[in-house]
């Protein structure tokens, strides 16, 4: 009860300190306001990305130019923390060795739509709706440029028809289609695709993620359109690792480490 | 070449912990020579930055070659201000490498490489940190360090280790959305992300420098890291996390995620805010000195009280932060105290990272978790407890070893100040350190008395903590490498302290607000 009441104390606080700040601010929708118009003095850095970005990069979607280019480099940890997010899972909550016995992944019948029926309606479900949720997935990864998208949602998207198959079936199933040394091999390879991008471009002379010089292997007739292709690269390393590390926290938790049977 | 070493210092633990989650999982013993050799390139990287910088001055670094307009891109900078730091993290991070060979190779051995890959992630986060350029990609790079030292605090087989790690992530979730809620509030007011160009507009601006949202932003930015260094009130998962955690686990978070906060402060008060706005503008530095001299005399007195030999050592991590912090906000004229606070970051990096390995090896070896358990330890492990005993007396502050200069330091700029309660702190400090220290030596060289001898027991610990092997074996050499280093370390540090000060203080020449500043204290009654 003290704790609490304590709690409530410091919420307060923090709040009415957070409001006391707001009075400052620009009004809402302004458009002049710092965020969007900058300070005068300095050069806006949104008037950049919205007068330019196109130019720079030949992509539309002005969030996923910003995302995987020029911020590109904190996409990269966001990534990172996706994996490592995923790695922690594991050390805790992986039982590894001393298993009683190695769990045969072979398909025992068609568990699908064998049993009740409650499972056939189910099980029927899940097999229409995985490949179009993969499908539309897929999309979502190769449209970032042009739409709402990219490798993060799309990644999700994809992870949770993986898990769907374990709700709808058992983890077995699941892990049949991608097993364990496979999603960590996946989530490894997303994120070696994303950094090999920023290591090519220092091999070729430029920094980091400098996806531009990286016209002649690309195939494209200048900078702007190998970064255009370039981030595409990048957000499908990025949706590998988010499909595996999704699975793989749902397997690991749903099992409590042990990656059979599952919820 | 050498301009691509900020991106190296973040890529050779990336590609090596990648590579450990690749094959680490087949055979255990590759995952040591992978981040190893990774981990030894990032300190040649380090050594070969630090030169630059000094040479040559600093460097900027642009990742994509985003450079005009400042701040559409994410910029790296290493300078006078964070190379030194650079270098303490890769060598610690290799010390600790060494250590971690057969601490974790005995027990939990199939988990072996996770170890690894949280390890050199959290490595790669620590380096981005010191780094970074931008505001948001720091935070970014917080995430990373945060969410594998919970992963890394957890792993352990104990279940308080577990509890402890819960714990510390709802704290640190809270100091990082702190942060973010900070850098929010300045993106909302400036514009910016990239810490130059906040500085210039604050600089240039004064109607925003002035503004509520700004103040508010520098009160969310500083608590939110004020958690993550476990600054007094604050303080309270790293006791629990840092002494029930795996042994090469404390011995890399206990030297480092507190001393890079403690320099994310530094590097947010100099770079972000500027000097002249946090000490004149502000005007908190007299109170904030205060919080800092209780957080030295609760550290002390909390660490008095344990019985446990991490435990207090945890304690004294809680009185070092207040030393750090102190020292920041002391706002003397020649910034001395400013100075001893960089120069303790190394210090006590060197220091933790000794005490800390001897207490593993005391626990792994001899099975001593608490006090009194050392009885007799000169004798059986002599080379162990000298070690301990130049890591113990830095802590109290005995020259020739750095703990006594970055006192003399910080108690030079608390003189410059007028902080004498700081000062007071700082000397009531070493006294209590003294008195712990020398408790631990009569036990260790003399033996208990049996009058208060083996009645303790271990009633306070679950019975699945005592895991520890009670065969007293000699410590191995990949524990005693790394700690008889460290013991050498300090005494150079110490020795040294003329040159590293005079290169920290390279930086402050740099800074165009100093002299601003200088001018404006004297105005001052």
């Amino acid at each position: 009860m003290l704790s609490k009441v304590f709690a409530t104390i410091a919420v307060a606080i923090t709040g009415s300190i957070l409001l006391y700040g707001v009075s400052d601010f620009p009004a809402f929708g302004d458009p002049h306001s710092p965020a969007n118009a900058g300070v005068p003095g300095s050069e806006s850095v949104s008037l950049y990305f919205i007068e330019e970005s196109y130019k720079d990069t030949k992509v539309p979607n002005l969030v996923t130019s910003v995302l995987a280019d020029y911020r590109g480099y904190d996409t990269m940890f966001e990534t990172v923390v996706i994996f490592a997010a995923g790695m922690a899972i594991f050390a805790i909550l992986r039982v590894v060795g001393n298993k009683e016995e190695e769990v045969s992944r072979e398909p025992v019948e068609n568990s699908f739509t064998n049993g009740d029926h409650s499972r056939i309606i189910v099980g029927t479900t899940v097999r229409i709706v995985v490949p179009v949720i993969q499908l539309f997935a897929l999309y979502v990864v190769a449209h970032g440029h042009h739409s709402p998208g990219g490798g993060f949602q799309g990644g999700v998207i994809l992870g949770a028809s993986f898990i769907i198959i374990a709700l709808a079936e058992n983890l077995n199933a699941a892990l049949r289609r991608l097993s364990e040394q496979n999603y960590v091999r996946l989530a490894v390879v997303g994120i070696f695709i994303y950094a090999l991008f920023g290591v090519m471009a220092q091999v070729l002379g430029r920094n980091f993620l400098d996806y531009g010089v990286l016209a002649p292997l690309l195939f494209t007739d200048g900078p702007e359109m190998a970064r255009s292709h370039s981030m595409l690269g990048v957000e499908v390393g990025v949706a590998f690792t988010v499909t595996a590390i999704m699975f793989a926290i749902y397997a690991n938790l749903s099992s409590r480490g042990q990656l059979e049977k599952g919820l | 070449m050498v301009d691509q070493i900020p991106a190296l210092l973040v890529l050779a633990p990336l590609f090596g912990a990648l590579l450990v989650a690749l094959i680490g999982h087949r055979d255990h013993r590759v995952c040591f020579p992978i981040a190893l050799a990774s981990l030894s390139v990032t300190l040649i990287g380090a050594i070969a930055a630090a030169q630059h910088v000094f040479t040559n001055g600093p460097m900027d670094y642009f990742v994509g070659g985003w450079e005009k307009p400042l701040g559409i891109g994410i910029h790296l900078r290493i300078d006078a201000l964070n190379a030194l730091l650079l270098i303490a993290i890769a060598t610690v991070a290799v010390l600790v490498s060494f250590f971690s060979i057969r601490r974790i190779g005995e027990k939990n051995a199939e988990k072996t490489h996770y170890f690894y890959i949280l390890f050199l992630l959290l490595c790669l986060g620590l380096f981005g940190i010191t780094i970074a350029g931008d505001a948001f990609n720091l935070f970014v790079l917080v995430e990373v360090s945060s969410l594998t030292s919970y992963g890394l605090i957890a792993m352990g087989s104990s279940r308080r280790g577990t509890y402890a790690a819960f714990n510390y992530l709802l704290m640190g979730t809270v100091g990082a959305s702190f942060y973010l809620l900070g850098v929010g509030y300045l993106y909302l007011t400036t514009g910016s992300l990239n810490m130059q160009e906040i500085h210039a507009i604050l600089g240039t601006n004064p109607e925003i420098a002035e503004s509520k949202a700004v103040t508010i932003a520098f009160i969310f930015i500083l608590v939110g890291i004020w958690i993550k260094m476990a600054f007094f009130p604050l303080y309270g998962w790293l006791p629990n996390a840092y002494s029930y955690c795996p042994s090469s686990t404390a011995c890399f978070l206990a030297p480092l995620m507190t001393k890079v906060s403690v320099y994310v402060m530094i590097r947010v008060m100099i770079s972000v805010f500027g000097l002249e706005w946090v000490f004149v503008s502000l005007g908190w530095s007299n109170l904030i000195v205060v919080l800092a001299v209780i957080a030295i005399l609760a550290g002390s007195v909390l660490a008095l009280a344990q019985r446990e030999i991490k435990k207090m050592l945890c304690y004294l991590i809680v009185a070092e932060v207040g030393y750090m912090v102190g020292g920041a906000w002391l706002a003397d004229e020649e910034l001395w105290g400013l100075t001893g606070s960089l120069y303790h970051i190394l210090a006590d990096a060197a220091m933790t990272l000794c005490l800390f390995l001897a207490a593993g090896i005391f626990v792994k070896s001899f099975g001593a978790r608490d006090i009194n358990d050392l009885d007799g330890m000169f004798k059986k492990a002599p080379w162990v407890m000298a070690a301990f005993a130049i890591g113990a007396l830095s802590m109290i502050g005995v020259p020739p070893t750095c703990g006594f200069f970055s006192k003399f330091y910080l108690i030079r700029g608390g003189i410059d100040a007028g902080h004498w309660e700081f000062v007071a702190a700082l000397l009531i400090s070493s006294l209590v350190n003294a008195v712990l220290f020398f408790r631990i030596f009569e036990i260790a060289f003399f033996g208990n008395k049996p009058a208060e001898g083996h009645d303790h027991g271990h009633d306070d610990h679950e019975a699945e903590e005592i895991t520890i092997v009670r065969n007293e074996a000699p410590p191995a050499w990949s524990g005693l490498f790394p700690l008889l280093t460290s013991a050498v370390i300090i005494v150079l540090i110490g020795i040294f302290n003329g040159p590293i000060v005079a290169l920290i203080r390279t930086f402050f020449e740099e800074l165009p607000t100093v002299t601003l500043l200088h001018s404006t204290l004297t105005l001052l009654p």
